[in-house]
């Protein structure tokens, strides 16, 4: 899971309004980020009857997922709509393993910066398959500038702080003092951009093949 | 009367295409275009068809309009934002140009540059609604315009898709956000194509068939293969393939001419895709007797 | 089981062979850290980049100074110790072999030295409208994208963002060839896959409203404030840990009762860590309450006695609660007439008592170790080294229980005395007493009862669980590290729980030896939850006679689980003729789940075992090697210092049973030290 939030109800509501429900709930990550509070009180106040309820870790997971399927099958039977508070990669799973059912999710999924190996920390990598920190003294233009500037700052920083998140430091002032600090700064002539998109949707696609 | 007047009197209608070359010698196409001036009621100008980087098509737009002609401006949603889609229509608007296809374009890795970034901001139906806003004299925030264009909005759709049905719905929906009139895929299959009409006929928006003459049996087969929606019956290969090399065009302008002819009970026109063949147009419209 | 198809979603190669030596053309002395990897399934401990590196470089591999392979090199906390002690004053520049986020985090943290990255991400969307890709903790084909705004309620589940090259919330391009994708023929169109999904569900495509995405959303303040909340809750006090519910609301404001005596009390010789008791009664012997009916063998031991007054009817063996297997133990029958031992006599003039007079009384009156440990509290009291700090433990992190929580509510004035007299014992005036901050009512009571002249003070700690093991309660508390394999001594440091602390005082005070102790009945389906005196020797069957509603039942072990202690670390019961033994601080009742879900998984190298672990250990070797039953080499990942709080096993992604696999690891290399 990433961090999810709970929807308007505005949204959910009117599709589940009179419907027999079963509830899953991911509890997978809520040592990341996940509202439990808020979706228990969200359940509490539904007027719908609920056929059941499966609260389970790792909803991400088919395996899992699947076996609590077979386990509810008879309140899922009785289901008319599949309720899912998980993030989106838990609500896809179970889509797919009850293709024949209606399934909504109640959240709306965020990403939180650089949960990709562990939990979020301070660094972020968007996995662009192409690795610029030799070029930038390891300071990341990619996620660190809100324009993913390649070839140097935009000139619109303030006190070294960013214009469009002024609470962050400009990334390319980061990178200038770095560079400077470990005597490389003749790395900044080199150009950098353009990137190259086409690496993100090929490589992805087919990992397979990158991995010979 | 304009390409608007004519879409709403019900004749039938002819619209060509003009694919901007890749560089700026323009005037080898607007001398062909010219040339179908009283035979063809629009000039669609490809937008960086095929995601291959050419000359743009607002430029071509301007100057088929400066020479008279009536352009079809197509805009897609892949190399602009919001920003840039809306303020492109305005300045088509002021360039004269006053019909619009929207399509939300291909991606580029299918094209010359693909390590391009694929924008996407939009696509077809939301631009065509943001459009439909523009007309109203407001952009897509709801801020008002200091006057606001008129365009005659069109859009695409792809008849011979498997499965047809979310065409149906996306074409649906493209209509309530303004769309007025179609353009299709390529038809060789009529049979497909008349049951896609018996479907989109209560729409009551008017369709321009599709037509793009065929060069080759290599093409016809290449196009089955990998084109979505296009299907050349095996016939119609058959005569290409049998077509001595001189008389290929000939042999593809008949197809196309008797594709045209059947098409006419079916749709409210043809829209002919030349595909770097424009100098055979004329050709095709004497032999299909829209002359 | 059906093997699954699980998807490498490892997130970095190495870069092109071209660029890897111009990279080396640059640097003379390099030192190559080397991340181990994530999400992948783990078979096998490999070091493919550093092999490859190493190829693609021929003679140039002289220019490497030194190599190090951290796992999860993002792991901020972790790596920095281990690349710290690495020796890198030999080299001129690092090499990094990990994706983005493990070669930033190195090069701030070596400020001053080059450091070059040797890989590349590998991107993980599958597209370049949305560039962030993310698979959830598993290896499923499903991503999500984080927009925000999930579409997946008009769309049947299938997520149009990511499985769709340009990301159409509209509707299908048209492009589709056989319902492949024209970007990517491999793919199947996203739009396609909607339209059959709704087919599937006797429901028709509908377009309800034209979707348009609004890219301002997550706001960036929003993204910042939540991964900078996440980032404190993970670091607050000491490394590792859980936040799991606490479910105390049930027993806390439960006053202490006792329970009925048993009428049948099954006391087992072995109840605490060292050897057996040896039993000192026979069957048909009459005994008293508070009579010593075991003797202690040994040292490190501790003795029985009796907790009711009746007849000895039987010495044999059944199943005890730790163990789970069978295990001496003393039957007596209850005849109800409370006679009490002579040996029980209060000394009134305790506070004039030797310190080896207060040490024999506490080893003679059977005191142990509370919190569940049940190490013989003399031992603990006569270190061999100079003690400067008393802690006493009062955190009880554990979820549902309340023992202690009561213990200090109820009896401050007491654990005050007892406090004197280990002081005493172990000659420290410093005294700390940790409650964690979700007991407001312990920590006020205590305080009523803080004689501000003493150098007692009380510590309220954020909650977090393992916060009650010694070791981090430490760190937490004192900032000291226990060294590996240590023990809290090695730090001047001796820790008791509250409650052993009570216990203490009634041996000494009252002469009472341990009869009986505070034990927290909780969970579901309960109609007398509570906090009850329960002698020792209960059989657990009693208690649930008692509390549930409807009582046991012949189905009850089908039905529910229990659990001797709390939820985390508490022991599974198999039978009910178990009895409360003196390590017993609470019985958990939960219904069993309707769905078990089997055990066998693959480990696929998440990291969130490595990221709860209080004692900073690599949990996942120990399933890894524990299945391929290479014990040795577990052993050589230090599982020894594993405290068995059961964090990686509650957060494991892949349900791997770690800690039996661990517990299974610590007596072979306690076998193999012995030998």
């Amino acid at each position: 899971m990433l961090a999810v939030q709970i929807k308007p109800e505005e949204e959910i509501l009117p599709k589940i309004s009179g419907k027999k429900l079963f509830i899953f709930v991911c509890l997978g990550c809520q040592e990341v980020y996940f509202p439990r509070e808020d979706v228990e009180r969200f359940i509490n106040n539904l007027r719908e009857e609920i056929v059941g309820k499966a609260l389970l870790d790792y909803l991400c997971n088919r395996e899992f997922v699947g076996e609590y399927v077979k386990g509810y099958s008879k309140q899922i039977e009785r289901a008319n709509v599949i309720l899912v508070f998980s993030c989106g990669v838990g609500v896809q799973v179970v889509s797919s393993l009850l293709e024949d059912r209606v399934v909504y999710t109640g959240c709306d999924t965020l990403y939180l910066n650089g949960f990709q190996g562990l939990t979020s920390q301070e660094f972020n990598c968007n996995q662009c398959g192409e690795c610029y920190l030799n070029y930038t003294g390891g300071i990341c233009p990619i996620t660190n500038c809100p324009k993913s500037l390649l070839d140097g700052a935009c000139g619109g920083a303030k006190n070294g702080k960013c214009e469009v998140d002024p609470e962050a430091d400009c990334a390319w002032i980061l990178i200038y003092k770095k560079l400077e600090k470990i005597g490389k700064l003749d790395i900044l002539k080199k150009i950098l951009s353009p990137r190259d998109h086409s690496k993100i949707i090929t490589e992805s696609l087919s990992r397979e093949e990158i991995e010979r | 009367m304009n390409f608007s007047e004519k879409l709403k009197s019900g004749k039938f209608l002819i619209t060509s295409e003009v694919g901007p070359p890749k560089g700026i010698n323009i005037d080898k196409s607007l001398d062909e275009a010219e040339l179908l001036k009283e035979k063809v009621d629009g000039f669609n100008v490809t937008d960086l068809q095929s995601s291959v980087m050419r000359l743009g098509s607002l430029a071509v737009c301007h100057l088929l309009a400066k020479r008279g002609l009536e352009p079809i401006f197509q805009i897609i949603c892949r190399d602009r934002n919001r920003l840039a889609l809306q303020s492109d229509l305005l300045s088509a608007y002021v360039l004269g140009i006053r019909n619009v296809l929207i399509l939300t374009g291909d991606h580029p890795v299918l094209g010359d540059h693909p390590e391009a970034k694929p924008v996407f901001d939009l696509d077809s139906v939301s631009l065509l609604k943001v459009t439909s806003g523009l007309i109203e004299g407001k952009d897509m925030k709801g801020n008002d315009l200091d006057g606001k264009p008129d365009f005659c909005l069109g859009a695409v759709v792809n008849p011979g898709a498997d499965p047809l049905e979310p065409q149906l719905v996306k074409m649906e929906k493209k209509i309530e956000v303004g769309a007025r009139f179609f353009q299709t895929q390529a038809v060789y299959d009529l049979k497909k194509f008349e049951e896609f009409m018996k479907k989109a006929e209560q729409f009551g928006v008017p369709i321009l068939g599709g037509i793009v003459i065929l060069k080759s049996s290599g093409m016809a087969r290449y196009m089955n293969e990998k084109v979505a929606g296009v299907s050349v019956p095996e016939k119609y290969i058959k005569m290409m393939a049998e077509a001595k090399k001189g008389e290929r065009a000939k042999v593809g302008i008949q197809i196309g001419a008797e594709l045209i002819r059947d098409m006419k009970d079916l749709c409210q026109g043809v829209h002919i895709m030349p595909l770097g063949w424009e100098r055979y147009v004329p050709e095709l419209l004497k032999a299909s007797g829209l002359d | 089981m059906a093997e699954m198809s699980l998807i490498d979603y490892t997130k970095f190669r190495l870069k092109p062979n071209g660029e890897v030596r111009e990279i080396f053309k640059g640097v003379n002395r390099i030192h190559i850290l080397s991340c181990g990897k994530c999400y992948q399934k783990f078979e096998e401990e490999n070091e493919e980049e550093y092999t490859q590196l190493l190829k693609i470089l021929g003679k140039e591999y002289k220019k490497i100074a030194g190599y190090t392979k951290i796992d999860f090199l993002c792991n901020n906390f972790l790596s920095k110790k281990k690349i710290l002690s690495s020796d890198l004053s030999n080299c001129d520049s690092v090499g990094v072999i990990s994706c983005g986020l493990g070669v930033q985090f190195v090069a701030k943290l070596l400020e001053r030295k080059p450091v070059y990255t040797l890989a590349d991400s590998v991107p993980q969307s599958g597209n370049s409208t949305s560039e962030v890709g993310y698979h959830g903790i598993s290896l499923e084909k499903e991503k999500c994208a984080g927009c925000n705004q999930c579409y997946l309620n008009l769309t049947g589940g299938i997520c149009p963002i990511t499985d769709c090259p340009k990301s159409l919330s509209n509707g299908p391009c048209g492009g589709a060839k056989n319902g492949k994708c024209e970007v990517n023929p491999e793919l199947d169109c996203a739009w396609v896959k909607i339209y059959e999904r709704f087919k599937k569900q006797g429901k028709k495509l509908t377009l309800e409203s034209v979707q348009i995405r609004d890219y301002s959303k997550p706001s960036l303040e929003l993204k910042s404030d939540l991964s900078l909340q996440n980032q404190t809750l993970r670091g607050e006090g000491f490394y590792g840990g859980l936040y799991p519910l606490e479910k105390k609301e049930e027993t806390k404001d439960k006053k202490i009762e006792n329970f009925p005596e048993p009428k049948t009390a099954v006391i087992f010789l072995s109840q605490h860590t060292g050897e057996r008791a040896k039993p000192l009664v026979k069957s048909g012997d009459k005994v008293k309450v508070g009579q010593k009916i075991g003797e202690a063998d040994g040292f490190i031991s501790s003795p029985i006695h009796s907790s009711i007054s009746g007849k000895v009817i039987s010495i044999e063996t059944r199943v005890h609660p730790v163990s789970g297997r069978k295990d001496l133990a003393i039957v007596i029958e209850n005849d109800g007439e409370n006679k009490f031992d002579p040996s029980i006599q209060p000394y009134n003039d305790f506070e004039n008592l030797s310190k080896e007079d207060l040490l024999k009384i506490i080893r003679e009156k059977g005191i142990v170790g509370l919190g569940g440990a049940m190490f013989p509290t003399h031992v603990k009291l006569s270190p061999p080294k100079r003690i400067d700090t008393l802690i006493v433990n009062g955190c009880e992190c554990e979820p549902y229980l309340n023992s202690d929580n009561r213990m200090m509510i109820e009896y401050p004035k007491e654990i005050f005395v007892g406090i004197r007299i280990v002081q005493k014992i172990l000659g420290v005036k410093e005294v700390l007493v940790g409650v964690e901050d979700n007991k407001p009512e312990a920590i006020k009571s205590l305080s009523n009862f803080l004689d501000k002249s003493s150098l007692v003070e009380i510590v309220s700690l954020k909650t977090k669980y393992p916060q009650g093991a010694e070791k981090t309660l430490i760190k937490r508390i004192l900032g000291r590290e226990v060294p590996e394999r240590g023990l809290p001594l090695d730090v001047g440091v001796v820790v008791l729980n509250a409650g052993t602390i009570f216990a203490i005082y009634q041996a000494v005070v009252k002469g009472v030896p341990l009869l009986q102790r505070v034990i927290t009945v909780s969970g579901e389906n309960l109609t007398r939850s509570g906090n009850y005196w329960i002698k020792i020797g209960t059989p657990f069957k009693d208690i649930i006679e008692c509390c549930l509603n409807k009582g046991g039942g012949e189905r009850f072990l089908e039905e529910y689980e229990l659990k001797m202690g709390g939820p985390m670390m508490g022991i599974s019961q198999e039978s009910l003729d178990s009895s409360v033994i003196k390590g017993t601080t609470g019985l958990i009742i939960l219904r069993k789940s309707l769905v078990k879900v089997s055990e066998e998984r693959d480990c696929i190298k998440c990291g969130r075992c490595v990221e709860v672990c209080p004692v900073q250990l690599y949990p996942l070797y120990y399933g890894f090697y524990g299945k391929k039953g290479d014990l040795e080499k577990a052993i050589s990942y230090n599982v020894e210092s594993c405290i068995e709080c059961g964090c990686c096993e509650s957060i494991c992604s892949s349900k791997i049973s770690l800690l039996s696999f661990i517990k299974k690891e610590k007596e072979y290399a306690c076998s193999s030290n012995k030998a």
